[in-house]
């Protein structure tokens, strides 16, 4: 096909309402073709098979895939293909294949990249963390840890070297009626209704479970007039009515940048209102949904900003979907024209063999450095590294950082039963 | 065949029932974006995408089949596309934002493999992406 059709096609069914596509007639004109071919025996599909069955005839034969290490671990089906690879290693790499061959297929490609050591975790276990996978459980609470397969999960709900431990509630149910290409979490176009019970539960069970710090995040729910909007600010309300103490920070979806809808979870009389641009501009509308578009989260985090002055206002990027380093910093710039005080930049790292490939594994180093570009920019706080994620040691960060803050002014800290218990644990200013 | 948006759950069918025996399943030829063709066998009434899972072809389907994105976009041959029924309005809308869009072009979550199409043949397009430019 010649893409001047494709290009007029393309406008074709933009401006018009998918009522009818304009092949469907030489779709007709095509079936009447094969209509009359099908008369004739030696049809265009049994040749076309027939020269598949062959080809696997001449391929390889079970015994080839039955010897030696042809079998793949789990951690090796996981791999990526295309992945930018050390070019040392590879060269290396391939250079070895050649000199020594290995039964099977010959290799095509350039080796598959492993994950790097400083991105292995370990595998959950321990009291606090069973413990709490329990009391969800009990609760019928949903978090974003378990359904979006975060690696710091161990980290996280055991409680970390200061023993705070942090969650982040999931709320609205745990199917998703977006499908981001990054994203594990659940998608159905049509979700279970809404818990009515649920604001009242989970403010219940969050203010009895002793947590200082606890976020709070929600499935996007673009089938509700309101987005869910009600439903969350009605959370964070009768949370902060239930226990003052804590600190709560949310983590929403842009509501198809219904401002309003912003606003009313911006005035709940939350902490922190987080929405996460989660990758640059230009990659995303190749890396989230459809109706997640950059300009729109950046309007959501100036618009929550405008809703409650004095408010702070926190994002989060993946790196490693292909993006430049001058791409990077302008998302930065942009963040910061709109006020936004915190950042957390992590890797991103595919969940499933169903979602995107990762593009780069991009080095510590490289995180430290955008650390240093970002502080330099103005944001009030930066988290840099492989495995930082938006509300990874959350709880910590904000506090040492208002200790920090409240030192430097020369003002005590007075009152904050959550900032007293870290300052004893030895959270250091 | 009736056109109703798949969803997920009808996917575990098939991956319960094991994959089919000489002489049960139907043909589907993939093309990857390399030009490497596999052939598979899939069950009646799986999807392609199903099918491509179930085989460990490298194809994504971020939505899990719930319509919600383009990246399962297929190409397929123009005899297999001519024996399918017209795509539902939520396929076209978002098929028209699938990458290197083609005539012949079909979400594979949506195209359930019958005995008229055995021997399909399904092109990766080059590219995916989830939105347009």
């Amino acid at each position: 096909m010649s893409s001047l059709n494709i290009a007029s096609r393309t406008l074709f069914a933009r401006s018009v309402s998918h009522s009818a596509r304009p092949m469907t007639q030489s779709a007709a004109v095509m079936a009447l073709r094969n209509y009359n071919a099908t008369v004739v025996k030696d049809t265009p599909a049994s040749a076309k098979k027939s020269k598949f069955a062959d080809k696997f005839a001449t391929g390889p034969s079970f015994e080839d895939f039955v010897g030696g290490n042809q079998k793949l671990s789990v951690e090796e089906s996981l791999e990526l293909k295309e992945t930018v690879v050390d070019q040392q290693a590879a060269a290396a790499a391939v250079a070895a294949e050649a000199a020594s061959p290995s039964t099977g297929k010959p290799a095509k490609r350039p080796p598959k990249q492993r994950l790097p050591e400083w991105l292995k975790t370990p595998i959950p276990s321990g009291k606090n963390f069973t413990q709490i996978k329990k009391n969800l459980r009990e609760l019928n609470l949903h978090t974003v840890c378990e359904e979006a397969k975060c690696p710091n999960i161990s980290d996280c709900w055991g409680g970390g070297e200061h023993q705070t431990a942090t969650a982040t509630i999931m709320l609205m149910g745990d199917e998703c009626t977006r499908g981001c290409r990054f994203c594990s979490v659940k998608t159905n176009k049509a979700p279970k209704p809404l818990d009515i019970h649920e604001p009242e539960n989970t403010a219940e069970a969050i203010s009895r479970w002793g947590l200082d710090y606890v976020v709070l995040t929600s499935v996007d729910r673009d089938d509700l007039p309101d987005g869910g909007s009600a439903h969350f600010a009605e959370t964070i309300m009768k949370l902060k009515l239930k226990a003052p103490r804590i600190l709560v920070e949310c983590l929403t979806g842009d509501f198809q940048g219904d401002m309003e809808c912003v606003a009313r979870v911006a005035t709940s009389g939350l902490d922190v209102y987080a929405h996460n641009i989660e990758t640059v501009e230009a990659l995303s509308a190749y890396v989230r949904d459809p109706r997640a578009k950059f300009r729109q989260s950046i309007a959501v985090l100036a618009h929550a900003k405008k809703a409650k002055p004095g408010l702070l206002t926190k994002t989060s990027m993946m790196l490693g979907c292909g993006e430049s380093e001058a791409e990077v910093i302008h998302a930065m710039d942009e963040l910061r024209k709109v006020d936004v005080d915190v950042l957390t930049l992590g890797q991103y790292m595919r969940p499933t063999k169903k979602h995107m490939r990762v593009h780069e594994y991009v080095k510590p180093e490289v995180f430290e450095k955008y650390q240093k570009l970002a502080e330099e920019r103005g944001f009030k706080y930066v988290a840099s590294g492989p495995l930082v994620r938006s509300s990874y040691k959350a709880g910590e960060f904000y506090i040492s950082n208002i200790l920090k803050k409240e030192k430097e002014q020369g003002m005590s800290v007075v009152g904050n039963d959550a900032v007293v218990k870290l300052t004893n644990a030895g959270v250091h200013v | 065949m009736f056109a109703m948006p798949l969803r997920n759950d009808q996917g575990i069918q098939y991956a319960k029932r094991g994959r089919p025996g000489p002489g049960e399943g139907f043909t589907v030829n993939f093309i990857m974006q390399d030009g490497e063709e596999i052939t598979v066998q899939a069950h009646e009434g799986e999807s392609l995408l199903d099918a491509a899972w179930a085989n460990d072809i490298d194809i994504e389907g971020a939505c899990e089949a719930s319509l919600a994105c383009s990246t399962c976009h297929l190409i397929l041959d123009t005899e297999s596309y001519s024996k399918l029924e017209e795509p539902t309005d939520e396929e076209n809308d978002m098929l028209d934002l699938a990458f290197g869009l083609t005539d012949t072009s079909r979400l594979g979550c949506q195209v359930l493999m019958n005995k008229e199409l055995d021997g399909i043949v399904a092109k990766l397009p080059a590219i995916t992406r989830n939105a347009s430019a």
